[in-house]
C-alpha cells in the first residue's frame, strides 16, 4: 500500500518533523510559565503585523511579511507579558485582551485597503503541508538552476538549529528561572532578558511554521506535545525529551492516517497529538487505579494478619 | 506525453511501479488532474479514452475554502498534465500551479482568455466565467490546444470531440438565452447567495445580485441585507436562490426579514454554482448543471 511513497513524502515528513520538534520545545516552557495558548494568540495578531509591513515597504515579498510577523509576534507576547504584570490582570485574559485587539486594528486596517489588495494571514502566510515539495527553491535561476528541495524545509531547519542551540546553551539557567524563580534573581540570573529571549524563540518558531505548514497544527504542536511530557516527566530534561518524542510520533502516526484516510495532513497529524495525549491521560488513571488496589489488598492483608 | 525535464524523469522511476500495476491501459491514457469538476467535465469530453481525468475538487466543495489532502499531493505528482482556473478562483494554490508550471505542463484554462471579455471586481477578475457557455467555450478551446500539445499522436480525436462538444454548448447557449426571454423582463432579477453569477447574468440578460461578495468567505454586512430586501419588495421579486456549495441559511434568513415585512418571496430552489452535482446524476456534468441552474432559474420566475 505504501508502495506510492516518494521524495515528495520524505520532504513533508522532515519538514513536519522539524516544525514537530522545534514546537515542542518550546511549547514546553509555555506549559511551564502557563502561557501555552500564546501560539493561537500570535497566528491572529500577525496579521497586523503583515498589514503594517506592507503598508510601510508596499512589497507582499516573503522576507517582509516574515519580518513583521515575527515582530508583532514578540509585541504581542511582550504587551501581554505587561499587562499581566503592571497592570495586574490574569495571564489568560492579557493574552486574550492584546491579541483581539492586534487582531481588530488588522482587521480594520485590511477593510481600509479591500478591493485593492489579498492581504490576510491565510493569503500571505499560512502554508499548506501538502504543497510543501512543490515549492522548492532554485540556486542560480528558476530556469536552469538546481533545485536543493522546498523553501519550507530550509527556513524550519534553521529555525530548528536556533531553538535548539538557544535552549541547550541557555539550559541551566531556563531550568532555574521555571522551577526556582526566586533562586534565580538571588543567583544573579538576568530573567528578564531570559524571559524575552524566549518569546523571541516562540515568536520566530510559530511564525515559521505558520509559513510552512498553517496555523492550527503550530498551535496543537505548541500545546498538546509538552502537555503529554508535563504528566509524564519529572525534570525539565526528560520533558524537552519526552515532548520531542510525543511531537516526532504525532507527525509518524498523522501522516499515516492522512494517506490512508486521504484527508488533510496538518488536521490528521494533529489529531494523533491529541489522541495520543489521551492515551496517555487513561493510562496513567488505570496505572493509579492499579496501585491503589494494590495497597488496598496489601492493606487487608496486614488487617487479617 | 513527453518527458522533457530530469525531475520528471525521477517522478516517472518513483512512480512507474505502481502506474504499472493499478492501471491496465496506462501506455497510452494521459494522466490528466482537474481541480474543479467543470473543468474536469469538459476535458474527459474532449480527451475520451485517451485520458483519465481527477478532480481535487468534489461535489459540494466551495473552491475558496478548499483544503487539500494527502491524496491530492499524489494526484498533483502523479499527473501528466495539470489544469485549474485561474483568476484566483484557486486562491492561494494558484501560487503553487505557478511554481509547478516550471516543472510539468501546468495550465489555467481561464488564462488566456480576453481581458475585454472578463468582469472586473476592483482590480481582480471574476473567475466563475463557466457560467456565461460562449466564455467557457473559449475554456474549452484552450482545453484543446493543451490536449493537442501534449499528445499530437491523438490530435485528430481530440478535434473530432471537441467539435461535438463545442456544438452542444452552442445549443445549450441559444436555449438559454430563449428560456430567460420567458421571463418577463421586470422579473429578470436573480438574487443568490454570493455573487457567482455575474457572467450569466451578463451573457443572457438576466440582473444579478449577491449576499455576500465574490468570495465566499467575505462577510456579508446588515447594509446587505437590507439593500436586498428593499430591492425584492420593490420589484416584487418571487424566488430568491440557495446555492449548493453555500451554506443556505443566509438566504433562508433574507427570506424571513422579507417576510417580516408582508411581502411574500420563495426560495426558488439550489442553484450549482462553484461545484457539480454529485457524480452520475444529471446535473454531475457541465451541461445538465447549467441546464438544472436555468430550468431551476426560469421556473421559480415565471410562475
Amino acid at each position: 500500500m505504501f508502495s506510492d511513497l516518494g521524495m515528495n513524502d520524505i520532504w513533508i515528513l522532515a519538514t513536519a518533523s522539524l516544525v514537530a520538534a522545534s514546537a515542542a520545545l518550546v511549547g514546553v516552557f509555555l506549559i511551564l510559565r502557563k502561557q501555552a495558548l500564546i501560539g493561537d494568540a500570535i497566528s491572529h495578531s500577525v496579521l497586523l503585523g503583515i498589514v503594517l509591513a506592507f503598508l510601510l515597504t508596499d512589497s507582499r515579498s516573503l522576507p517582509v511579511m516574515l519580518t513583521g510577523a515575527v515582530l508583532i509576534g514578540l509585541l504581542t507576547a511582550w504587551l501581554s507579558d505587561t499587562l499581566h504584570r503592571v497592570g495586574k490582570l490574569q495571564s489568560d485574559a492579557s493574552i486574550g485582551i492584546v491579541f483581539t485587539l492586534f487582531f481588530a486594528v488588522g482587521v480594520i486596517l485590511v477593510s481600509l485597503y479591500a478591493g485593492q489588495i489579498d492581504l490576510d494571514q491565510e493569503c500571505v502566510l499560512y502554508g499548506e503541508i501538502a504543497f510543501v515539495p512543490f515549492d522548492t527553491i532554485y540556486i542560480g535561476g528558476l530556469e536552469d538552476g538546481t533545485d536543493i528541495g522546498p523553501r519550507a524545509f530550509w527556513g524550519i531547519s534553521i529555525v530548528f538549529l536556533i531553538v535548539l542551540i538557544s535552549i541547550s546553551l541557555g539550559f541551566k539557567r531556563l531550568e532555574t528561572i521555571a522551577f526556582h524563580p526566586n533562586l534565580a534573581v538571588s543567583l544573579g540570573i538576568n530573567v528578564v532578558f531570559w524571559h524575552y529571549f524566549l518569546m523571541t524563540l516562540v515568536s520566530i518558531t510559530t511564525v515559521a511554521s505558520f509559513d510552512a505548514v498553517g496555523a492550527i497544527l503550530v498551535v496543537a504542536l505548541l500545546v498538546i506535545p509538552a502537555s503529554s511530557a508535563y504528566l509524564l516527566a519529572k525534570s525539565l530534561k526528560t520533558m524537552l525529551w519526552i515532548a520531542v518524542a510525543y511531537s516526532q510520533a504525532a507527525v509518524l502516526i498523522g501522516y499515516s492516517l492522512a494517506f490512508i484516510l486521504d484527508s488533510s495532513i496538518s488536521a490528521s497529524i494533529a489529531v494523533s497529538a491529541g489522541l495520543l495525549l489521551f492515551i496517555t491521560i487513561i493510562s496513567l488513571q488505570i496505572k493509579r487505579f492499579y496501585q491503589r488496589t494494590q495497597s488496598i489488598e496489601a492493606a487487608h492483608k496486614a488487617v487479617n494478619e | 506525453m513527453k518527458i522533457n525535464h530530469p525531475l520528471k524523469k525521477i517522478h516517472a522511476l518513483f512512480f512507474g511501479l505502481a502506474i504499472s500495476l493499478f492501471s491496465f491501459s496506462a501506455q497510452a491514457q494521459l494522466n490528466i488532474v482537474a481541480t474543479t469538476g467543470m473543468i474536469a467535465d469538459v476535458t474527459k469530453n474532449i480527451g475520451g479514452k485517451h485520458v483519465k481525468v481527477t478532480k481535487l475538487m468534489g461535489t459540494g466543495v466551495d473552491p475558496h475554502l478548499y483544503k487539500a489532502t494527502q491524496g491530492d499531493l499524489r494526484r498533483l505528482t502523479k499527473a501528466d498534465i495539470i489544469l485549474y482556473n485561474g483568476l484566483h478562483l484557486e486562491g492561494k494554490m494558484q501560487d503553487i500551479f505557478k511554481k509547478l508550471a516550471h516543472k510539468k505542463p501546468v495550465f489555467a484554462v481561464g488564462g488566456k482568455l480576453n481581458h475585454a471579455a472578463l468582469i472586473q471586481h476592483g482590480t481582480y477578475p471574476d473567475p466563475h466565467i463557466w457560467f456565461d457557455v460562449s466564455l467557457w467555450q473559449k475554456a474549452t478551446q484552450r482545453i484543446l490546444e493543451v490536449l493537442q500539445e501534449q499528445d499530437p499522436a491523438n490530435k485528430a480525436d481530440y478535434q473530432a470531440h471537441a467539435k461535438i462538444y463545442l456544438n452542444k454548448m452552442s445549443e445549450l447557449d441559444s436555449w438559454i438565452k430563449q428560456q430567460i426571454q420567458t421571463v418577463p423582463e421586470k422579473q429578470r432579477i436573480l438574487i443568490t447567495a454570493h455573487d457567482a453569477f455575474s457572467y450569466f447574468g451578463r451573457a443572457y440578460g438576466i440582473k444579478v445580485m449577491g449576499l455576500q461578495g465574490i468570495s465566499t468567505a467575505a462577510e456579508f454586512g446588515l447594509q446587505d441585507i437590507k439593500r436586498l430586501k428593499d430591492i425584492i419588495v420593490k420589484n416584487q421579486v418571487k424566488a430568491v436562490f440557495v446555492e449548493s456549495s453555500v451554506s443556505p441559511r443566509f438566504i433562508q434568513s433574507l427570506v424571513a426579514g422579507v417576510k417580516a415585512e408582508g411581502h411574500q418571496v420563495a426560495i426558488g430552489g439550489e442553484l450549482y454554482s462553484d461545484a457539480l452535482g454529485p457524480t452520475g446524476t444529471a446535473t454531475g456534468n457541465y451541461l445538465g448543471m447549467v441546464k438544472h441552474n436555468v430550468n431551476t432559474i426560469v421556473n421559480a420566475l415565471k410562475q
